[in-house]
């Protein structure tokens, strides 16, 4: 192995750890029979279940285990147990997947038992609320999730985590609350795009809820991108996500604004009194910024060509084409790396334009 | 050691600086493979659950590199061979083949949960066996036609075994491959595992591990390649409509990352190697492999070369048989010149022309005579 030094052991040394790992792997063998053997009789006892915890602590990888003990779950100690020992007994089994998953935090097999105790939690509370035990536990869960992505806030697992939480809770949190998480992690890193991607789920469900108006709300998502553009112009997140608000360009008004604004960043016209004059005072636009601007329009000034050609008139969308073709031939210098692609898209319309 | 003329030189290229690129140092990413083939140390010992997948980038790597028969005696292809078809079971839900003799109690004929066959284990069995020039005289093609439709969820997706609930966009495109493969798609309830498909599409244009997920590099080859193996027959509402093509094509061109010349999984994440294969060979599969810039990508891979053998995810890690192998399957895909010059590479099933002809041939059951 490279860089690790070999170590001198002596002959004896040698044979002792050979022995030592002989027997550990005897005894993880006949665990192992054990177990499966127990699981072919349908052996429901305690004792059964006391191997697989002992199994599960040495490999929690081994999902035919995981399940064994569910069915020991199911078919016996659940079977022989109150609601508040069920309760206790579930909430055992998820701290030890957490001891489990502090040491493989993506073995999916322990998340799926996360899962199943979650959805098996009964009825029941401490108070007189039948849904206290499970509001506690997911909520709980909720909070998990939170410290998973605040460790590693592009962790696309835990984020698909947190929308099966969310989706699961007794009590459905108002979309509004996953709004405002979103627009806490965005605020505190600008090109989390897993938190903008969490946004084009959230705010379609609020709009169609009639619980946000769409088109004020669209307004201030468009404030908060150009927040983002003026924090980090060349974040890719920020393009992406202002694309999603414009979607298919239906919206005229919004589409001709928006271009108009970002020609005006790219003019850098500091005494304008546009939208972007606080972005254009301070930046420095790179190659990548100035490029992103560029494909943007370009991907709108087509938009406006193909929902709007009998608003621009036959001459409003030949200067359109012409005004596309110029930043694709600007691009092909400004964005090497995307030569090819430029240039085809301007032989399409090359041939339009004919 | 000579250096390589540039693989390309595009017209009107003012730009471009004549700095010669370093060459592919082929015999050393063999060597690391076939070190890697033998043995591995401790510390990588969670492979074991995988071992077949490792087997399958070793084997790939000597295969793109056309080593096979100068690393590998005929004997070693045989016991290789054999090792592979011992993976080979047969149960209750069909047969497959399962990652290793890991789990598996003393030999007895078919399989319990705990030693289930694995589909993503098949797909790189089948591969290993073509890359081996097995004559497949073993496979059990009824059993895998049952195992692949033992493994289809309710979702329309694939899971890794059959009763899993893990379904997501790897296994759907593994078992494409296998039906493809074997020319018989019964296994497969075709219209819910394109929806399935459609389902895992972001408006970025890539596609996610599962439905509601970020666009990923990964499952986005996975998705078009799957979308691409249908025969055309089969699915016509399989295929992108144009304007999903382009914005697809959008999407995978600009994870290409200007600095470096490589490729990143997704939005705001840095190049790493191997999704250089799974973005590149999806591009190539689109017809578009044009719009790559085939340069600063060699450079990149250049780079990525590790000195005493292999390919790493980025410059200046250590290498591994799995970024070895998309890197230089990728590199066969680009086509370059020099050292950089490999045999054809199909992108669809991910294994070399010849590999992939050979396998097309004989996995499919011998047609029945009228």
């Amino acid at each position: 192995m490279h860089g690790v030094r070999r170590s001198r052991e002596s002959r004896e040394a040698r044979e002792a750890r050979r022995q030592r790992e002989q027997e550990e792997l005897n005894t993880y063998l006949s665990l192992q029979e054990d177990i499966l053997s127990r699981k072919k009789d349908k052996d429901w006892s305690k004792d059964a279940f006391d191997l697989t915890t002992r199994m599960l602590n040495k490999n929690p990888e081994f999902y035919t285990v995981w399940n064994y003990r569910r069915l020991i779950l199911l078919n016996n100690i659940f079977r022989n147990s109150s609601p508040h020992e069920k309760i206790d007994i579930l909430a055992n089994e998820l701290v030890m997947t957490i001891s489990a998953l502090k040491v493989h935090p993506k073995v999916y097999w322990i998340w799926n038992h996360r899962r199943w105790c979650l959805e098996n939690i009964p009825e029941g509370g401490d108070d007189d609320d039948m849904q206290g035990w499970r509001k506690t536990c997911w909520k709980r869960e909720l909070y998990l999730v939170e410290q998973m992505l605040d460790a590693d806030p592009r962790n696309f697992h835990a984020w698909d985590y947190r929308r099966y939480v969310l989706s699961s809770m007794p009590i459905q949190r108002p979309e509004t609350a996953e709004l405002a998480y979103t627009t806490k992690k965005i605020e505190s890193d600008f090109s989390n795009f897993s938190a903008w991607h969490q946004r084009t789920k959230v705010l379609p469900r609020l709009w169609e809820s009639g619980k946000l108006d769409k088109a004020q709300s669209l307004q201030q998502e468009f404030v908060l991108v150009q927040n983002a553009m003026w924090a980090d112009p060349d974040d890719q997140s920020v393009w992406l996500y202002h694309r999603w608000l414009i979607g298919s360009g239906d919206d005229y008004d919004s589409l001709t604004r928006e271009i108009k604004g970002i020609h005006e960043l790219l003019e850098e016209q500091p005494d304008s009194k546009c939208m972007f004059s606080p972005i254009l005072a301070t930046l420095n636009l790179t190659n990548a910024c100035v490029s992103g601007c560029m494909e943007t329009l370009v991907h709108y000034k087509r938009l406006l060509i193909r929902s709007h050609t009998s608003r621009l008139g036959p001459e409003g969308t030949q200067i359109l084409r012409e005004e596309c073709l110029g930043l694709l031939k600007q691009l092909e210098e400004l964005d090497p790396l995307r030569r090819q692609r430029y240039r085809d898209l301007g032989a399409l319309r090359r041939r339009h334009c004919q | 050691m000579a250096t390589d003329p540039e693989p390309f030189t595009l017209p009107e290229d003012v730009s471009a600086q004549p700095v010669p690129i370093p060459p592919l140092e082929r015999s050393r990413h063999v060597a690391h493979c076939n070190r890697c083939l033998a043995g591995l140390p401790a510390s990588l010992t969670d492979i074991d659950s995988s071992r077949m997948v490792l087997a399958f980038y070793c084997l790939g790597v000597m295969d793109v590199y056309s080593a096979l028969d100068m690393k590998l005696s005929a004997s070693d292809r045989e016991a290789w061979r054999g090792w592979i078809w011992a993976q080979q079971a047969g149960g209750e839900h069909g047969t497959g083949f399962r990652p290793g003799p890991f789990m598996t109690r003393v030999r007895q004929p078919g399989y319990t949960d705990a030693s289930a066959p694995h589909l993503i284990m098949t797909y790189c069995a089948l591969l290993s066996l073509a890359i081996l020039r097995d004559d497949f005289r073993r496979l059990d093609r009824a059993g895998l036609v049952r195992f692949v439709r033992a493994c289809q969820d309710t979702n329309g997706g694939f899971t890794t075994t059959p009763g899993a609930d893990d379904a997501d966009l790897r296994m759907c495109y593994c078992a494409f491959v296998v039906c493809s493969f074997l020319n018989d798609w019964s296994g497969m309830d075709v219209t819910r595992a394109v929806d399935y498909i459609r389902r895992c599409r972001t408006y970025e244009g890539g596609y996610g591990q599962s439905p509601g997920a970020e666009a990923l590099g990964g499952t986005t080859y996975c998705a078009i390649a799957a979308l691409y193996l249908l025969p055309q027959d089969t699915a016509p509402a399989g295929r992108l409509t144009r304007a999903e093509h382009r914005q697809t094509v959008r999407w995978l061109v600009h994870t290409q990352d200007g600095a470096t010349g490589g490729f990143a999984g997704r939005t705001n994440k840095v190049p790493d190697a191997c999704y250089c294969f799974w973005q590149g060979a999806a591009l190539a599969i689109m017809g578009e492999k044009e719009r790559i810039d085939a340069v600063a990508l060699t450079r990149f891979f250049a780079r990525c070369q590790h000195r005493f053998g292999g390919i790493a995810k980025a410059q200046d890690e250590a290498a591994d048989p799995y970024h070895t192998y998309l890197a230089s399957a990728m590199i066969a895909i680009a086509q370059g010149a020099g050292t950089w010059a490999l045999g054809p590479l199909d992108p669809l099933v991910n294994a070399t022309e010849e590999t992939a002809a050979w396998a097309r041939e004989r996995v499919p059951a011998r047609p029945v005579l009228a």
